[in-house]
């Protein structure tokens, strides 16, 4: 392994990596895994960070592996802000989150979608460098793994990693999921689809800050919220139900109320005087629970699991 | 949470190093609990809190495991954490804490004590800002609290040096009998996953560290007793006047005595492991003209600043202290050397006031009579990562200094990152405010539920981010249903609160207040009794319903105030949703969880069996008070739910306090899928695990009869139905487990019925 040579690096010596994902998605494990085939294969030094916090399942997160080589100070801290290597699992919050801000010129998107590269990158208005596009939610759901795996594997494959150590890694790892995880490697690497792309088009920008329109000349007393003009009311949390909303069949519904009573996400199920009239689509993050409680009737079931048991968010 | 993927590589094998070391790839949390575990601590006493948990989760792991045999005490909060801390060491134990933030202040009143008493032990603190509004994130306000707690505190800037911190303050703090704060940052070296050397072998660590102390206290060896000789007995804590400060001249004298210690275990340590610390780490020119006072994380980013500089030829110093407490006064001053401008960077401020460092280094200097220009900013509260490009800000800073340009950073005291917001953003409204007459279908229906009708009913809440399938909202607005007019929302901290009030946005579109996460019932008293005085008045004309809103782990850490608002008999209403554990903070065990559960600190494995205790039950607690009326409900049963909801109004607008706790599922702490919910609750209250009734002044009726309705179940039923937290306690090498809880549910369920049937309980 002496021969491995980190592909990119900054001028502190480290090559970023950052993963752009939900919770709940396996970005977490696919970083602290991929930290540790680096060090431990590799011979690599560096950190890995996660932009903990309370988020819960549903909600973005990023996390952020750095490498070095081995006597190389680690001395920063906290998630990379101007990465080399990109992992996006959902190719949807590109624009909302802004992910393409702060890339590095020649940098490397993996990103999770059945779309074209070109169409990719400009979303994420890439500068420079390769968009490799996987259809990892398919291959996770046909070869019984995570979308964590094929990502991972395309990822490892960009950093140039050989193939051989990365598999017996995941192997080992999680010695009951080897033939799937390994099946989801493979497939990955077998159906990604990558183009490069020369500067030109767009400029290169600079990593995001934290500045909202509401600073310290403005906020209110004790930060108070004015829930009247803030309201989460509008909120658009489509990201959120991965694309799975129960199917509504107005026919079937009796406006028996049962629903109402176990619904998780409040405001997901619209009723209009006295009577359901569908599902929230932008909110309802597809628990399902309303489709387990919906009465069975003479008519039929109102409420269904929807027929379409894959899709990628988004589209 | 602890995941268990602490990582081993080959030793380096250095040869200068006479303790043979191996690497390890960890977090700052799980270095800490490595410590703990390698130093052979006699007890830990534990509360979960962020961003420290995991640090106690995976000695909980280890002890399961049997990889240690550490007394880990869960206990019902940080002050009650702490305080098994003082009683562990009285008795003569080595012993040791981790907490963060709320945790460390709730503690505040024992810190002093035990400082003062004389016991000495270890507080790993995971800082982490203490404000309101809530922030999880980092801040220093915490350890600046501490100051002058009359602890030693050591600074831990990077994952292996909160390794080798604990290791060297335990030591020092059991030769002088001080105990000791080892301090890391939260998140930036809590959750920094890191290589890291540890010593490969756990008796060298013993061996540097001493023997426990427990002997030698027994015989007076190593200047402190132990209460457990009771061939000599001693009052410890004496109740004492003006010889007081006499007591203080001894505490400030041990810290001058901690400063010739520290300095040699720092050398011991070194010879040990090859890894020197000092009080003051001064890193790049010593003679240059400008400076960098930074603490943690924020003084080791500015480390590659330094280095670029001087790769400009542009000469900088950074000053980066490792303890606090002793003040290594010379320490800084020679480190500071030659500076003219230097800029104290601090995760905090003292508002109103000059900051807490620039002080102490300003008395410093001026003993030296070194008149150096103290500038000092303020970062990173809340969180905001300081980066090398923040360092470099900072020397620029030093050098334009005073010819600064803009007016907010001229002054001598400034808040970098900051931002000042569009004075012109006016957003527009986006929902109206819920009117009383929308919510008026309840009065009068006496036991008759509508839920077509109550449909009708706007949702006081919507539009979380809480995990699919979350089970607190669905109890929540149900229960809303059976409430009219005009409601306000108090909530303790929680899933509830941080997934539904994200700064800059709301959930809730009625009035709402959090205050923390075990002050709600004492903060609702204050809201309702102005409510009584400003109607009295004539100033205020609304009926207003409030109701505080708590997890079942806000009514273990609060369940004093609880108790005396039920006292008090005031009037609102407690509604608990018990999810069977601390899941915000990541699946730590609540006392209302079931024995034999799995959690993140009460591991299965072959020395434990899961959560040791059975089910806490906060209703029979509170049967004690004579409250007017206490419930339970299911999610399972809305209609019993709704009526009870309008008991629980009726009785405070009868001027009366009402407590109502639901079960609330955790599909990702359960381990459950996300549309199982209502049906394993249901299955639940089959198996008399929740079992639904009321308790009307004092009388007790059973509103939903498992048995009666022939649909009861054995507890294994439902442990089947609720997610891979419990499914282990269905599998026949668990039976004696499953029987016990089987036990211990019988007996409870047949007392309430016994309770029911008698007119008078």
């Amino acid at each position: 392994m002496d021969s491995y040579r980190l592909p990119k690096k900054d001028d502190l010596g480290f090559c970023n990596v950052l993963i752009s994902a939900l919770g709940g998605d396996g970005a977490n494990m696919a970083g602290k895994i991929l930290f540790k085939i680096g060090c431990e294969q590799f011979g690599l030094d560096g950190g890995y960070d996660a932009r903990y916090g309370s988020e819960k399942k549903g909600t973005p997160t990023d996390v952020s592996v750095r490498f070095c080589e081995p006597g190389t100070p680690v001395r920063q801290s906290g998630p990379s802000s101007t990465p080399h290597f990109l992992t996006v699992f959902h190719a949807d919050l590109i624009e909302s989150l802004d992910l393409g801000r702060g890339l590095l010129p020649n940098a490397v998107c993996v990103v999770n979608s059945i779309r074209s590269s070109e169409e990719v990158r400009n979303s994420l208005k890439l500068h420079s460098g390769r968009i490799v596009c996987v259809d990892a939610t398919r291959i996770a759901y046909e070869s019984h793994s995570r979308m964590n795996m094929p990502l991972l594997s395309v990822l490892c494959h960009e950093l140039n990693f050989p193939d051989a150590p990365i598999r017996a890694s995941i192997a080992k790892q999680w010695p009951r999921a080897a033939e799937a995880n390994l099946r989801a490697f493979d497939e990955a690497l077998a159906g990604r689809a990558s183009a490069d792309f020369v500067p030109g088009d767009y400029p290169l920008t600079t990593p995001q800050v934290a500045r909202g329109p509401i600073g310290w000349l403005n906020m209110h007393n004790g930060g108070t919220i004015d829930a009247l003009t803030h309201s989460t009311h509008g909120r658009d949390n489509r990201v959120a139900g991965r694309g799975r909303v129960p199917q509504f069949s107005k026919e079937f519904c009796h406006s028996c109320g049962i629903c109402l009573t176990v619904c998780s996400d409040p405001g997901g199920l619209l009723w209009q005087e006295g009577r359901m009239v569908g599902i929230d689509d932008r909110y309802c993050k597809g628990c399902m629970r309303c489709v387990e409680a919906c009465p069975e009737t003479k008519k039929g079931k109102a409420l269904t699991f929807a027929d379409n048991g894959i899709l990628e968010p988004g589209i | 949470m602890a995941n268990g993927m602490i990582t081993t590589l080959e030793s380096p094998g250095k040869s200068t190093v006479s303790a043979p070391q191996r690497i390890l790839l960890v977090n700052g949390n799980e270095a800490v609990a490595q410590a703990i575990i390698d130093i052979g601590y006699d007890a830990e006493g534990y509360y979960p809190i962020t961003p420290s948990s995991d640090a106690g989760e995976v000695v909980s792991k280890a002890f399961a495991e049997g990889k240690t045999d550490i007394a880990f005490i869960v206990a019902t909060s940080e002050l009650a954490a702490i305080s098994v801390c003082a009683g562990a060491a009285v008795a003569g134990g080595r012993v040791v804490d981790v907490t963060s933030a709320n945790g460390l202040l709730l503690k505040a009143e024992q810190m002093p004590a035990i400082a003062g008493l004389g016991l000495p032990m270890v507080l790993n603190l995971s800082t982490r800002e203490v404000s309101g509004p809530l922030n999880i994130k980092n801040g220093h306000s915490d350890l600046y609290a501490a100051l002058g707690w009359g602890w030693l505190i050591f600074l831990a800037p990077t994952v292996q040096a909160a390794y080798d911190m604990n290791l060297i303050a335990i030591k020092v703090a059991e030769k002088v009998n001080l105990p000791a704060i080892v301090a890391y940052d939260g998140f930036h070296t809590s959750h920094a996953n890191r290589r890291i050397h540890v010593f490969a072998s756990r008796d060298d660590v013993q061996a540097f560290v001493g023997p426990p102390p427990f002997k030698k206290a027994m015989a007076g060896e190593n200047g402190r007793f132990s209460l457990l000789d009771v061939t000599h007995p001693r009052t410890f804590g004496p109740y004492m006047n003006d010889d007081l400060i006499n007591s203080k001249v001894q505490l400030d004298q041990k810290f001058d005595r901690a400063r010739e210690v520290i300095a040699e275990v720092f050398e011991d340590f070194a010879s040990l492991t090859g890894r020197q610390y000092t009080c003051v780490q001064q890193y790049g020119d010593a003679s240059a003209e400008r400076c960098l006072v930074a603490l943690n994380t924020a003084g080791e980013a500015a480390k590659d600043s330094v280095d670029e500089l001087s790769r400009r030829d542009e000469p900088v110093n950074l000053v980066v202290p490792m303890v606090l407490r002793p003040w290594p006064a010379e320490e800084i001053a020679d480190a500071i050397g030659e500076a003219k401008r230097i800029v104290v960077a601090e995760r905090a401020s003292q508002y109103g006031a000059d900051n807490y460092l620039a002080n102490e280094i300003g008395a410093t200097l001026q003993r030296r009579g070194n008149a150096a220009t103290i500038i000092q900013r303020t970062y990173g509260i809340g969180g905001l990562n300081f980066t090398h490009d923040d360092a470099i800000e900072m020397y620029e800073l030093a050098r334009a200094w005073p010819n600064v340009p803009d007016e907010n950073e001229k002054r001598v005291k400034w808040y970098h990152g900051a931002w000042p917001g569009d004075p012109d953003y006016n957003p527009p409204a986006t929902i109206e405010p819920i009117r009383a007459d929308q919510c008026s279908f309840n009065v009068g229906q006496d036991g008759k539920v509508n839920l077509r009708l109550l449909s009708q009913m706007p949702p006081r809440i919507e539009k979380h981010s809480a995990c699919p399938g979350c089970g607190i909202f669905s109890n929540l607005n149900l229960f809303l249903r059976g409430i009219d007019g005009h409601v306000v929302m108090l909530f303790h901290t929680g899933c509830g609160m941080v997934i539904t009030t994200g700064f800059p946005l709301t959930s809730f579109k009625v009035p709402y207040f959090h205050n923390l996460f075990h002050n709600g019932t004492s903060t609702a008293t204050g809201v309702v009794e102005m409510i009584r005085r400003f109607q009295k008045r004539g100033d205020l004309s609304e009926e207003i319903t409030v109701i505080l809103v708590t997890g079942d782990g806000g009514d273990d850490i609060g369940m004093d105030q609880l108790i005396g608002a039920a006292l008090r008999n005031d009037p609102f209403i407690v509604f608990e949703y018990d999810n069977k554990g601390y899941m915000n903070t990541g699946a730590q065990l609540c006392y209302t969880g079931f024995r034999g559960q799995k959690n993140s600190n009460a591991f299965v494995g072959p020395h434990q069996q899961g959560k040791r205790t059975h089910h806490k039950d906060i209703v029979e607690i509170l049967r004690g008070t004579f409250a007017p009326y206490i419930a339970t409900v299911s999610e399972s049963h809305a209609v019993d739910m709704i009526r009870k909801a309008r008991k629980a109004q009726a009785t405070v607008r009868a001027g009366g306090f009402a407590f109502v706790k639901t079960l609330s599922v955790c599909p990702l702490n359960w381990g459950m899928d996300e549309h199982v919910g209502p049906s394993s609750v249901e299955a639940m209250v089959n198996a008399c695990m929740h079992p639904l009734y009321e308790i009307e002044h004092g009388i007790t009726h059973i509103t939903v009869d498992p048995e009666k309705q022939g649909k009861k179940v054995p507890v294994t039923e439902a442990f089947a139905k609720m997610g891979g937290a419990y499914r282990h306690l269905t599998t026949a090498e668990n039976a004696p487990l499953a029987t016990e809880v089987q036990a211990e549910v019988d007996r409870r369920w047949v007392r309430l019925k016994a309770l029911a049937a008698d007119g008078l309980l």
